[in-house]
Parts: structure tokens; C-alpha cells; sequence
């Protein structure tokens, strides 16, 4: 098991180490200049000249590499050239919407996608599954900011169920603690707050938990279909187990680790995710950020952001994992051997 | 049930056949000139003359998502083409190049899976500048560790098999080798996974063209033709939906299509299973 986990966190460095070079290479294959890049398109010949020389740019192309290696160890992720601040302020000021975002989206996703899999896979064949597998079907393919759009024209342009764009409604007003609107209006004991920030919340939300409720809903079928078909749930219903006890205790429980594995996994695809959805809802979090800086031609904030999401990526994967050992003994026996199913749908 | 599925997958290849022949003679089916601006014309919902109505500059947008497909479509297959490809020469060189080199290339490759490919494509394509050209390079670099992955795991389960060591007893050569008995017995099951991968690439280019760094606006790309037609929601939606429904309904119809071939080349799965 030692060994096991000291393999990933090698095999997680390498990755990060692997993204620094990507993000570098992204850097360098930029048409034209990359100091006047860096210092913006109004910038004078001496403020790019004395970019050219921070960024190191008059060296050899390894020794600019170890220094935005050096760069990157010290969190200095450049500075924005939109908004004047460095990078790394900017994406922290935007990271708590987007994983109060990502959050809300996954609660959808399973209290979605988990009843939905095990309901399908205990009607087999009938008509409930017919719908699910219908359900899951459009799931995977629909557009995601097609969806945000039409879920905006008809709940909130057409039935003004639900607030159109924002994250709070104006005349609201809570301190600012984790940055995440919703928990902070909780943690200020502020409940009129607090509901409409949820309300805010919950389009966003639905839009992004959308594509991956498909996913996780037919590993949850599959697996739980699998164990329906086995010996012990024939022992168990002969035993006399109400149908709930059988199909919920057993069937369910056996679900779990796959289940568990892609959900994990998920998080940092639905962080991905955000630059489809935010912008479209007014929130104010990295995706959005990153959409603007790929617009605004702002290189070093999109490369933030890339690396700030592939950290989270690298860290999700690394839990998801340990996750894995808690579920599943058997694997704390097994060797170093490759285990983690291989994923084939993305998002 | 068996036959109302198979009554299924007979309807998603007729409609994915559908949107590729479209994509091949839409344009001589469209009743407008999709780039005809006529602004007197704007944002009249849907009618016998504009079945899908008119965007905010007055186009038919009919005609838009008939020509569309001749831009969505080729830009999908070319990515799925070109990653495959890069996939295909990595995973086999890694599965048959000895450890040190398998080692060396399946770090890389989890680098590429290390991130959601729609952040390292719009990375790069911001990198790249944009354009449809961009997003289609580089969604294709960040689209083939996956299928790396694969070809290494297929490769390597059929460089073993029984007929291979036979092949190699006989003096078979390398090359030959390679290229008569182990790929195309591997690469049986890679068709069935870029099928599936149609509608996931489709989403991200026509997402990568909605954030503005794909097809430029006057482009008829479905996902572009969404995001010029979004602040016009309430007062032209039409020229929100059609597309997506394109989009959606293509994406479906691959799905099942990629769900079909999986189910016929996996004796394995049983009925009801999928």
C-alpha cells in the first residue's frame, strides 16, 4: 500500500512537472513576440524591453525553462495584462465560485444519477429503463451552454421561476469569508441571503451536472444489474430481504466503487466545464476568467488557469485513489499494477 | 425490448447517415443563401418561407445549419483522424518498444489525460491564435492520450496471442508483423471508440467556437452560430435552438450508432446489459 501511494505521488509529479513544460511550450509557440505579449499592446519599447529581461526572455531557451520553473515553484504565475493584477490573485479571487459551482453540480449528479441508475437497472427492460436510458442518451449529448441558454429562456426569461444571471441578488449583501456566496451567507447566519444565493445557483448548477449524470447513471446501472444477476442476491431474496433491502443494500453497495471512481473524477472535468457555463449565468469564477483572458489575448492568465486546474486535476486524481483503497480491501493487497478502469467517455 | 432497441439503433444510423449526407449536399438543399444579410428580415420567427426563422441579421437559419454541417462535421472528423493516428503510432510503439520507452511515452500520455482536454485546447488554441484551424490542431493534440492508452492496452493483449508467436516461429518480420497480424487485430475495437468519440468532439468544437475560439462569427458553425444568436435570446430564440438541436440530435445519433458497433464486436455484453 506504501508503495502504491508513494508509485502515484511519483507518477503525480511527473505529470505536473510534464503540464510546466506544456504550459512553457505554450508560452513559445505564440506568434510574434512574447514580451510585448507579456507586457500588453500598449505598453512602451522600454516596458518591453524591461519585460524581456524579467521574463528572461534574452536567454538560452533551457535557462528561460528553469526560470519559469523557479517562477512557477514561487506561485509567481505572471501577471494578468486585462486586469493588471498577478494571476494567481486573480484565479484564487475566482476559484471559490467555481467550486461552489462544481459542488452544487455534483450534489445534482448524484442524487440524480445514482436513483436513476439503480431504478434502471432493477426495471430492466421496461419502460422506467427505456426513459432512463433515453434520459442518459440526450445527457451525453446535449450542448451544455445550449442547455444553460434554453434553461435561462423558459425558467427564467418565460416562467421568472429563477433569477437569469448573477450569483446574488442586488441589496444582498454578505461578508466575505470562504468567497463562496451560499456558505458565506450560512457562516453570517444571513437565511434571505443564503436562499437566494442557492436560487442563483441552481440553473448554473443543473446545466453543468447535466452531461456527467448520463455517465455516472449507466456505471451505476451496469454494475448494479451485474450484481442483481448473482447467486448471493438469489440467497438473499430466498432468505426472504424485501425487495428495498436487496436492491439497495446489495445492488447499490456494489455500485459504489465504480461509481465512486468517476464521480471522483468528475469534479475536475466539471471544473473544466465552467468556461461553457459561467459566463453565461454572470458567475464570476475561473471559467469565466479563463474565457475572457483566451479573448482578451491575456497568454499568461489562460496558462493560470490551465495549471491551476490541472493541479486540481492532479490532486482529485490522487484522492480519488485513496478513496479507492478505503472501498475496496482488495487492492491494498495487490501489487503496483495499473487498477483504475480505463474511462473512455469525456467530457 | 430487443426489437424496439434494435428499432433504435436502425433509426441512429439512419440519422447519422443523414447528417453526413447532409453535410456533403446541404448546401444545395438550403432554400437561402446563409450569409445573405437582410436586415429587414431580422428575427422573424419561424414560417412557411424561413422554416427555422431568421437570425438578427435576417439569414435563414436553415440554410445556416445545412451549410453549418459542412463545418462542424469535416472539423470533428479531421480531429478524431488526426488524433487517432498520433495514438495508434504511440500506444503501439509503447506496448512493443520495451519498458523503458513504454514508460517514457505513457508519462506523456498521462500528462494529456492529466487535464479536462477542453482547458489544454483552449490553452493552446489561445496559444495558436484564434480560429477553426486552431481549435481543430489543438483539440487533436489533446484528443489522442486517450486513444494511446487503448491501442498499448489492445497491443499488448494481442502481441501474445498464440497465432503471433506462430507468425514469429515462421520468421515473419517485424514490420510485417506489426502491420499484417498485431494492428489490425488490435484496432478492432479502436473504430467502435472514435464512433463514440464523434458526439464528445462535436460538443467541444462547437464549445470551443462558443467561447469565441473556434469558427469566427460569420461562420455558419453551429456552436458560433449560438453564441452570435444568445443576446437575441427572448426575442429570436429559434436562432438559439435549431442549432442545438443539430448538434444534439447528431451527437444522439453517433452515440447509438458507436453503441451498436460496441454491442455487435463484444459478443460478451449481454442483452439488456449496455
Amino acid at each position: 500500500m506504501g508503495r502504491f501511494l508513494l508509485r502515484r505521488l511519483v507518477t503525480s509529479v511527473v505529470v505536473l512537472a510534464g503540464l510546466a513544460v506544456v504550459t512553457f511550450l505554450m508560452t513559445q509557440v505564440l506568434p510574434g513576440d512574447p514580451a510585448r505579449a507579456a507586457a500588453g499592446r500598449n505598453a512602451t519599447a522600454e516596458q518591453v524591453a524591461e519585460v524581456r529581461v524579467r521574463l528572461g526572455l534574452d536567454q538560452s531557451l533551457p535557462d528561460q525553462f528553469t526560470g519559469y520553473l523557479g517562477r512557477l515553484l514561487h506561485g509567481d504565475l505572471g501577471t494578468s495584462v486585462f486586469t493588471q493584477r498577478p494571476v494567481l490573485d486573480d484565479v484564487a479571487a475566482m476559484l471559490p465560485a467555481s467550486v461552489e459551482l462544481v459542488l452544487a453540480a455534483m450534489a445534482i449528479n448524484i442524487a440524480v444519477a445514482v436513483p436513476l441508475g439503480v431504478y434502471a437497472a432493477y426495471r430492466r427492460g421496461r419502460a422506467a429503463d427505456v426513459a432512463a436510458r433515453l434520459i442518459t442518451l440526450l445527457g451525453a449529448a446535449v450542448p451544455v451552454f445550449w442547455l444553460g441558454l434554453m434553461l435561462q429562456l423558459v425558467f427564467a426569461a418565460q416562467l421568472r421561476l429563477l433569477p437569469l444571471t448573477g450569483q446574488l441578488a442586488f441589496g444582498q449583501e454578505v461578508p466575505k469569508i470562504t468567497g463562496m456566496i451560499s456558505l458565506d451567507a450560512l457562516l453570517s447566519g444571513n437565511w434571505a441571503a443564503f436562499g437566494d444565493a442557492l436560487l442563483h445557483l441552481v440553473l448554473p448548477a443543473v446545466t453543468l451536472a447535466a452531461a456527467f449524470v448520463a455517465v455516472v447513471a449507466r456505471t451505476v446501472r451496469s454494475s448494479v444489474i451485474t450484481t442483481l444477476d448473482s447467486d448471493y442476491i438469489t440467497l438473499a431474496r430466498s432468505t426472504g430481504a424485501s425487495e428495498l433491502r436487496v436492491v439497495v443494500r446489495h445492488g447499490l453497495r456494489n455500485a459504489l466503487v465504480p461509481a465512486s471512481t468517476i464521480l471522483g473524477m468528475q469534479l475536475g472535468w466539471m471544473l473544466g466545464s465552467t468556461v461553457l457555463v459561467e459566463a453565461i449565468f454572470g458567475r464570476t469564477g475561473i471559467g469565466a476568467y479563463a474565457v475572457t483572458a483566451v479573448l482578451q489575448n491575456d497568454l499568461y492568465a489562460v496558462i493560470g488557469t490551465v495549471l491551476v486546474i490541472g493541479v486540481v486535476f492532479v490532486v482529485m486524481n490522487v484522492l480519488v485513489d485513496l478513496v479507492q483503497l478505503w472501498l475496496n480491501p482488495r487492492l491494498r493487497q495487490a501489487g503496483s499494477r495499473e487498477r483504475r478502469p480505463e474511462i473512455a467517455v469525456r467530457a | 425490448m430487443t426489437r424496439r432497441i434494435m428499432a433504435v439503433d436502425r433509426i441512429a444510423l439512419a440519422v447519422a447517415a443523414l447528417m453526413v449526407a447532409l453535410a456533403v449536399v446541404g448546401p444545395l438543399l438550403a432554400p437561402h443563401d446563409p450569409y445573405a444579410v437582410d436586415l429587414a428580415d431580422a428575427l422573424q420567427g419561424p414560417s412557411a418561407a424561413h422554416w427555422f426563422g431568421t437570425d438578427v441579421n435576417g439569414r435563414d437559419v436553415l440554410s445556416r445549419i445545412l451549410y453549418g454541417a459542412q463545418v462542424t462535421l469535416p472539423a470533428t472528423v479531421i480531429v478524431i483522424a488526426a488524433a487517432t493516428l498520433i495514438g495508434t503510432l504511440v500506444g503501439t510503439v509503447a506496448a512493443l518498444g520495451g519498458k523503458a520507452l513504454d514508460e517514457v511515452l505513457m508519462r506523456i500520455t498521462d500528462i494529456g489525460l492529466s487535464l479536462p482536454s477542453i482547458i489544454l485546447a483552449l490553452g493552446l488554441a489561445a496559444a495558436l491564435g484564434s480560429g477553426l484551424r486552431s481549435a481543430v490542431v489543438a483539440l487533436a493534440l489533446t484528443w489522442w492520450p486517450g486513444y494511446a492508452r487503448l491501442v498499448r492496452t489492445l497491443v499488448r493483449e494481442v502481441k501474445d496471442a498464440e497465432y503471433v508467436d506462430a507468425a514469429r516461429t515462421l520468421g515473419v518480420s517485424r514490420a510485417r508483423l506489426v502491420f499484417r497480424h498485431i494492428l489490425p487485430n488490435a484496432l478492432n475495437s479502436l473504430y467502435v471508440q472514435t464512433t463514440l468519440d464523434v458526439s464528445a468532439v462535436m460538443l467541444v468544437i462547437s464549445g470551443l467556437s462558443f467561447v469565441g475560439v473556434g469558427a469566427q462569427v460569420p461562420s455558419a458553425e453551429w456552436g458560433a452560430m449560438i453564441a452570435a444568436a444568445a443576446n437575441n435570446l427572448t426575442n429570436g430564440w429559434w436562432a438559439v435552438a435549431f442549432p442545438g438541436l443539430a448538434i444534439m440530435l447528431t451527437a444522439v445519433a453517433f452515440n447509438l450508432v458507436g453503441d451498436w458497433l460496441r454491442v455487435r464486436n463484444d459478443p460478451t455484453i449481454r442483452e439488456g446489459v449496455r
